[in-house]
């Protein structure tokens, strides 16, 4: 079988893998499948069948900071079945895990969202369950989704988010397994709030609103993301506020999950213009806004087409600019030059 | 006017008074906040550039950055608004009443006056910046005879007035924009930011390029004009840039006997090299051999005769 492997030409570090294999599986006792074994050398990679390189390293560490860390590798990978193993299969997130729900205690899934996508705006099919046109544009889970770390917020240190030795003390005095204890306090406080920050979120949505082709096949009016940059929340973001909003705060419904944006006709939609107003003036937000306030454009596009007024009035500053200050700039230079020349006067030299 | 001469005699170098204390701590203010509302509100501008975050972190970052740009714009605002307040006393006592005690008050009359004041521009203007263009385009030698305040000046002035307006009146709009809309649509917001920022960006290029050419870098003043600090300009730059006011001014305190030429008319790119050497004064004079000096004094009504 290995001797099997060294002959496929896509193995190429089918050699370093025979090695990794001979070490003794005692040195990572924790993880199950043993996967470890292999995958805890950096340089584990390849290059695959269109030529692209893919690193197969796992942080051991990074790996168990994140929100999966206690779901086992084959949890998702379920296609592995012995080591070592074939190329693996993309991961489907919507498979069955073993781990156990605790509200339920049912197998936990993410099955569910599913059914909150396909009645969203991004969903593949149509109302009546036909695929859309263009339906392979549609975002699915690892197009928004990687493997988060826990993002902790902490209550009790007030100068940088992180894990609150204070709050795990309070959680050690019933509590007594230190892995659960860590867990359950980084699943809380990770699900506070955001788990991406204001200017990651524009940048995700960005991968296809601010694609010029993808927005003009879908018929979208602007381009997300940029003109999103355009305004003070992006701007902001850029600067790496976290408390800014992003697309999310506006474009999802309160209460609701990202999985439940709607169209900006539809009257479920929180952009909806019949429900904009509320959402600009929420008490995080602008309190005591009018509605009128909740017209100004948020995504605002500077060309001619468009917006023509914002275009001239962007352009009327143009010209205010270069007129005021390039003839400025001539004499500054000539100035600078006529001192070097003092009586280079064309009248004395008759 | 006692308080300040308009000559004052420092080492025997002639001085001549151009702001009072009231103006140079305007000037001060104005400068302050204009450099520190620049340095905290390109950065938002040009977020997405490199340097933008290191810039807007010397401000405290994104979390208290904006804060001290609404609060030094209010103090800017403050200072425009006394400034204001300062045109109107200085109009009102020294024309206003003025003309009432002497009785010559009317309307008409008040007004010509007002578009008379040294800040306003006139056609003079206009002809300094034909005689500075013949000047730069080498057809003379002898720079414009600027007046008590030369277009440049008011370039420098009226800019920023224009310009602390509309930022300023968007400023706080913006600032106040849940007030403001209740009455005034959002879309409204949206031209506010692109007049405020790049009426900013115009303004903060006009001042740190122009201004700071004509009163740092240029190599009359270099390293630094002194006269935003001691309110007085030396005779030499007085010659440079506002000949027609020093002629007024010198023969008006009585020191006619030593007016200067005007500057650029010999050989060298200043007129110190013509000021007057220990005791022998007059024989300075003799230096000035160029036929077209003569000819330009000639043209001045024989001010130097």
């Amino acid at each position: 079988m290995l001797l099997n492997l060294i002959k496929r030409p896509h193995w190429s570090f089918g050699a370093l893998l025979i090695a990794l294999c001979l070490l003794p599986g005692w040195v990572l006792a924790a993880d199950m499948g043993n996967c470890l074994l292999c995958h805890k050398y950096p340089g584990l990679s390849r290059i695959d069948n269109d030529g692209k390189m893919k690193l197969m390293f796992v942080n051991e560490e990074i790996f168990n900071k994140s929100v999966h860390s206690k779901v086992k590798c084959e949890g998702c990978h379920t296609d592995i079945t012995k080591i070592p193993h074939e190329p693996a299969k993309p991961v489907d997130c919507l498979t069955v895990c073993h781990i156990i729900e605790p509200t339920s205690e049912q197998k936990f899934s993410h099955k569910s969202v599913k059914t909150f996508i396909d009645e969203s705006v991004h969903s593949k099919i149509d109302q009546e369950g036909k695929l859309k046109k263009f339906s392979e544009d549609m975002p699915t889970c690892k197009d928004c989704h990687d493997n988060p770390l826990f993002r902790p917020l902490a209550f009790v240190k007030k100068v940088r988010p992180g894990i609150a030795e204070d709050a795990m003390g309070r959680c050690r005095v019933c509590h007594e397994k230190e892995d659960f204890i860590f867990r359950f306090y980084n699943h809380i406080t990770t699900r506070l709030h955001k788990s991406r920050s204001p200017l990651n979120v524009a940048e995700a949505c960005g991968k296809c609103h601010d694609d010029k082709a993808l927005v003009k096949r879908h018929g979208l009016t602007v381009m997300a993301g940029s003109s999103y940059a355009e305004t003070f929340h992006g701007k902001a973001a850029n600067l790496l506020s976290e408390t800014i909003p992003d697309c999310l705060d506006c474009h999802v419904v309160k209460g609701k999950s990202v999985h439940q944006m709607y169209g900006n006709d539809d009257p479920r939609s929180s952009t909806h213009p019949e429900n904009r107003g509320a959402i600009c003036n929420s008490v995080d937000c602008h309190p005591k806004a009018s509605v009128k306030f909740a017209n100004y454009q948020v995504h605002p596009v500077f060309n001619k087409d468009q917006s023509p007024v914002v275009y001239w009035f962007t352009t009327f500053f143009y010209v205010l600019t270069g007129g005021t200050l390039l003839p400025l700039m001539i004499i500054l230079f000539l100035d600078l030059l006529r001192r070097l020349f003092p009586n280079a006067t064309f009248r004395r030299r008759k | 006017m006692t308080k300040y001469p308009r000559i004052k005699l420092i080492n025997g170098e002639k001085y001549f008074f151009r702001f009072d204390m009231d103006l140079r701590i305007q000037h001060i203010f104005l400068a302050g906040t204009v450099v520190i509302l620049v340095l905290s509100g390109m950065p938002l501008k040009f977020s997405d550039a490199s340097w933008a975050p290191y810039l807007y972190a010397i401000f405290g970052g994104i979390n208290l950055a904006p804060t001290v740009h609404k609060i030094t714009g209010a103090i800017m605002l403050l200072l425009f608004g006394y400034h204001l307040f300062w045109i109107a006393k200085v109009v009102y006592k020294n024309h206003y009443l003025r003309m009432k005690r002497e009785g010559t008050y009317t309307t008409k009359g008040f007004l010509l006056r007002v578009v008379k004041l040294p800040m306003v521009p006139n056609l003079k203007d206009l002809k300094d910046i034909i005689d500075l263009m013949k000047y730069l385009f080498y057809f003379t030698n002898v720079r414009p005879n600027g007046d008590e305040y030369t277009w440049k000046e008011k370039f420098d002035y009226w800019a920023p007035f224009w310009g602390m307006f509309i930022i300023g009146a968007s400023g706080v709009i913006i600032w106040k924009k849940e007030l403001f809309t209740q009455i005034i649509p959002g879309e409204v917001i949206n031209f506010l930011l692109i007049a405020h920022s790049d009426e900013a960006l115009l303004a903060g290029l006009f001042l740190f390029i122009w201004h700071w050419y004509n009163v740092h870098f240029s190599t009359s003043v270099f390293p630094m004009g002194t006269v935003f600090l001691t309110g007085y300009l030396s005779e030499e730059l007085m010659c440079e840039e506002h000949y027609d006011y020093y002629v007024k001014v010198m023969k008006e305190e009585g020191y006619e006997k030593e007016i200067l030429p005007p500057h650029g008319g010999g050989h060298a790119p200043s007129c110190s090299d013509y000021a007057p050497k220990g005791d022998d004064g007059a024989a300075s004079f003799e230096k000035i051999s160029e036929a077209e000096t003569s000819e330009h004094l000639a043209k001045e009504g024989g001010t130097a005769a």
